[in-house]
């Protein structure tokens, strides 16, 4: 079978012509903040239209965690790139044109741009009032009123301060991660059509039941008015979560009364959303035998200036920082932290890298001040089958330290630990969720799966395939797998957090029972995974499912120039089962190739709110001379065990086991990405210590 | 208003546009102008393409090597000829960008654009290279140093288009380290072209500041490569952008240029 991925022959949203159609573009604020005094569009020409805030005033706002966005900026822009107006032309060229003739008049308003400052009494307010929870958040929301903290999150697990009082040794240090960009190769891209008042969208997105959502409460109409087809995508990453282009293509067409394609230029994908920056402060204490005893972790998470999804990325880079160790006291504070940025969201791992990053690099400290080797101070600590998370959960078919292991042993750790560095992940997975999906018996023999599986490039249906196609007894090859599309299959959680195999494939073995009980023809199956945490104790289920992993590095550092080579990386997952043997390789390499440019140089830069290398020339990411020589892996496997969601696990651990191994020549790194200059700033501070 | 698109058959119409349509852009691979285009930084009237132009891609040794201005950064790359004699030039094209930017890029376009953080206009100024510039009116050499005048500038008259680069040949020994401070496709953060010839020693710095580095007056063959590292550290004034830091640039400079002099004469 040919991929028509490679044959190029695949259709993605961006290859939809309808007839009539016109091209979008969005008109986006100069400012970082500033009240918006007026928008005029009478130079533009009549053959385009316009949207400006007095056509977007009376809709309903939308947000997948908070409601706190409208569909234009209205009467405030919150970010340099922050949509106020929009046009549609009949061709792309009329259209960029139409653009730039769009005037807007603004006064400046004051602007913070990091989070710890936003989140400190008396910061200009992105915000003036906090709004509402929305739909998708699936924990209660602690806005701090006054502040610029649309969300805190807590967890309570013994007596942090009596942990500290007994302690032979702590650690206390202040990590910082820098934003990312998804650099998904295919861009944001929309076709929206209003049909009387039926609203159809093709949309290149990972959440079409949480699109719908929203835009049923934006535009005021029923979910079954709208109709929401996803084509697969040439990657997401995340990026593709929730609202994003769609409700200004859906409030164009619906003005124009014709089709409309909105397709984003790569620049302004800078614009749309990136990965949260993150400062993370980790106090970790233990006794002379490297008993862990106590953690404190203090998380600031930049959501931009709009939440999205940020609260559920803050929670979860709260609940995921004490890491896979028995620590009896336990307090975390998570702030998810509005700030006069490009809005920051899902990006392959919610929160989980940063996290890590501070957690891991925390452990190698901590190990360096015992006089502990850090992978025995690590299998010291690490949680065991059955033991209980500081959320009070039990954990089962744990086996961190069966990754860790594998991984030291990968490096050859016990024959010299120069050079190298070792990091362990535990990551939760969306928690509550849902999936369903429709298995159709066709005349030809084959089988129909209807379900709202996104194919973004990580081979979703390939592996859900290959698993319908064993559990049917026929071959892959008769199983046909439609686009998804809202008003055909049933009501899925979303295409994120490496879970859709695993869902997905356990709602797939309901299906086919119904079948095969029902009479062969159709059979519809449904799993529901209960959880959620109190925000305020952090006690409850984290997640039904947790990804565990390890990753080691061997690094070599030119100390003239600071530059970090690595010779070396490999990681260790637990896979449970492995259902697709390439797709699973591809999605760990990959994680670890964005993980090695998460740890050595992406970052988003910004000037007085203005992204600075908003294009693939200024924002590099990792080309193939820059894979190290040996690139390497294990899935790890258990006769008779669950699937174990993968498309994410190996990207977090990879930082930090650089990080580690850098640590491990002397130099100590507490930011992302560890730049050459603060590789040659922290040799000189450990020479300054020395003389 | 769509840009109106120049593209002449010939080098004599492209010369006469040249000189009558000041307005136009010349285009040769349109890797640069292209990037220019969609990010907004660059809306002419009017491109004028050098596609059509018959002849001026080509790669010729004799006594010099000859490089037509159409010539790709790949054909030099993986030239025999410039391999074997002229190796660091091979090996500095060959480090620029990716093998689908050197397919197009050329040896033209990567001088006529002026860009700072360009590899090759370094090389070709420490290899003693001219820049053969035509108008309607003659042609003329350029010293390679000589062309590049400042960000994006350059010292071509308004009627006059590069069409060939002349490398001297004779005995020599030549190296160019690119240093990155992030991916190997990106820009160079410091870029050092050394040449010594029996005649004399020739350092370039690039990427550091508006236009190459190169100050005859610190090239003492007989100096010691730290020295000599150390003058140039001490004579740029390095500029700061998403590679580095100013101070940072001046730290590398130091190390590059002792280490490209140690490379030859090793």
């Amino acid at each position: 079978m040919t991929d028509p991925r490679v044959t190029g022959s695949a259709r993605y949203a961006e290859d939809l012509e309808l007839p009539g159609m016109l091209h979008a573009r969005v008109v986006r604020s100069l400012y970082p903040h500033a009240r918006i005094l007026g928008v005029e569009g009478s130079r533009v020409p009549s053959s385009c239209v316009v949207l400006g805030p007095d056509d977007v005033r009376e809709l309903g706002r939308y947000g997948c965690q908070i409601q706190d966005q409208t569909v234009l900026a209205v009467d405030r822009a919150r970010f340099v790139g922050d949509p106020v107006a929009a046009v549609a032309a009949p061709t792309l060229r009329e259209a960029d044109e139409a653009a730039l003739s769009v005037d807007v008049d603004y006064e400046e308003l004051p602007a913070v741009y990091d989070a710890v400052e936003a989140a400190a009494p008396g910061a200009p307010l992105v915000h003036d009032a906090a709004v509402a929870g929305g739909a998708a958040a699936y924990f209660a929301m602690r806005p701090q009123p006054g502040t610029n903290v649309c969300h805190r999150f807590r967890i309570r697990h013994g007596d942090v301060e009596a942990g500290f009082a007994e302690a032979d040794v702590v650690v206390e240090r202040t990590y910082r991660t820098a934003g990312a960009q998804h650099a998904h190769m295919e861009p944001h891209a929309c076709v929206a059509r209003w049909d009387s008042d039926l609203l159809e969208l093709w949309t290149g997105t990972q959440t079409p039941f949480n699109v719908r959502e929203d835009l049923a409460r934006v535009f005021g109409v029923a979910e079954d008015r709208i109709r929401l087809v996803s084509p697969p995508m040439g990657g997401a990453f995340g990026a593709k979560t929730f609202v994003r282009v769609e409700a200004i293509a859906a409030a164009l067409a619906r003005k124009a009364g014709r089709p409309v394609k909105l397709v984003l230029p790569r620049s302004e994908e800078w614009q749309t959303l990136n990965r949260h920056p993150a400062t993370i402060v980790v106090r970790l204490g233990a006794r002379s035998d490297g008993t862990l005893i106590a953690k404190q972790i203090t998380c600031y998470a930049d959501t931009g200036a709009y939440a999205d999804c940020g609260p559920g990325v803050a929670q979860k880079m709260g609940f995921s920082a004490p890491g896979p160790y028995r620590i009896p006291n336990v307090s975390v504070d998570a702030f998810c932290v509005y700030t006069n940025l490009p809005p920051n969201g899902a990006f392959r791992g919610y929160g989980q890298m940063q996290s890590t990053w501070a957690s891991e690099r925390a452990m190698d400290e901590l190990a360096d001040a015992l006089g502990i080797d850090p992978l025995d101070l690590r299998l010291q600590n690490v949680l065991r089958e059955g033991e209980r998370y500081c959320t009070g959960e039990t954990l089962h078919d744990v086996r961190f330290a069966e990754c860790l292991e594998a991984a030291a042993e990968a490096i050859g750790w016990r024959e010299g630990r120069r050079g190298k560095g070792l990091s362990l992940v535990m990551k939760g997975m969306q928690t509550p969720s849902r999936a369903a999906i429709v298995v159709e018996a066709g005349d030809d023999g084959g089988y129909v799966l209807r379900c709202a599986t996104a194919e973004m490039g990580q081979g979703a249906r390939h592996a859900i395939s290959l698993l319908a196609a064993e559990l049917l007894g026929v071959e892959p090859e008769s199983i046909r797998f439609p686009d998804p599309d809202t008003s055909l299959v049933p009501y899925d959680t979303r295409t994120t957090s490496s879970r859709s195999t695993y869902m997905m494939g356990r709602a797939l073995v309901e299906a086919v029972r119904d079948l095969r009980e029902s009479g062969g023809r159709r059979g519809l199956g449904e799993v529901r995974d209960e959880g959620g945490l109190d925000p305020d104790t952090g006690q409850g289920v984290a997640s039904t499912h947790w990804h565990q992993g390890a990753a080691a590095a061997v690094v070599d550092v030119d100390t003239e120039t600071g530059l970090i080579a690595v010779s070396r990386l490999h990681t260790s997952t637990y896979a449970g089962r492995v259902v697709n043997r390439p797709g699973a390789e591809l999605q760990t390499e990959g994680s670890m190739i964005m993980g090695l440019g998460t740890a050595l140089f992406e970052e988003v830069v910004q000037l007085d709110g203005q992204v600075t290398n908003a294009n693939l020339s200024d924002y590099p990411i990792p080309a193939f001379a820059d894979i190290p020589v040996q690139l390497t892996h294990d899935l790890l496997e258990r006769e008779g065990a669950e699937i174990h969601g993968l498309g994410e696990t190996a990207l977090p651990p990879v930082p930090p086991a650089i990080g580690n191994a850098v640590a491990s020549l002397g130099i100590d790194l507490a930011d992302l990405p560890m730049k050459p200059e603060a590789v040659l700033a922290a040799i000189e501070a450990r020479q300054g210590a020395v003389a | 208003m769509e840009p109106e698109w120049l593209e002449p058959a010939s080098l004599g119409d492209a010369l006469a546009l040249r000189a009558e349509r000041d307005d136009a852009t010349v285009v040769a691979g349109g890797t640069f102008v292209g990037i220019l285009v969609n990010q907004g930084l660059l809306a002419p009237t009017a491109f004028l393409s050098l596609g059509r132009v018959p002849d001026l891609a080509f790669v010729r040794a004799d006594d010099e090597l000859r490089l037509g201005a159409m010539t790709t950064h790949r054909a030099v790359e993986l030239s025999p000829v410039v391999r074997e004699r002229w190796p660091a030039l091979a090996e500095t094209f060959g480090v620029v960008a990716s093998p689908r930017v050197r397919n197009r890029a050329t040896v033209g376009g990567v001088l006529g654009d002026a860009d700072y953080a360009s590899d090759p206009p370094a090389m070709l100024a420490a290899l003693g290279a001219r820049v053969v510039a035509r108008s309607a009116g003659g042609e003329r050499e350029i010293p390679a140093e000589d062309l590049i005048v400042g960000y994006y500038e350059t010292s071509l008259g308004s009627g006059e288009l590069i069409v060939e680069v002349r490398v001297p040949g004779g005995e020599h020994r030549a190296t160019y380290r690119k240093f990155r401070t992030r991916s190997h496709e990106d820009r160079p953060c410091v870029g050092v072209a050394v040449c010594r010839r029996p005649d004399g020693l020739r350092v370039v710095v690039g990427a550091v500041a508006d236009r190459p580095q190169y100050f005859p007056e610190l090239c003492d063959p007989d100096a010691d490569p730290a020295a000599v590292g150390r003058a140039y550290a001490e004579a740029i004034d390095p500029i700061a952008d998403v590679s580095g830091s100013s101070d940072y640039r001046r730290r590398v400079i130091a190390v590059e240029v002792r280490r490209a002099l140690e490379a030859l004469a090793a």
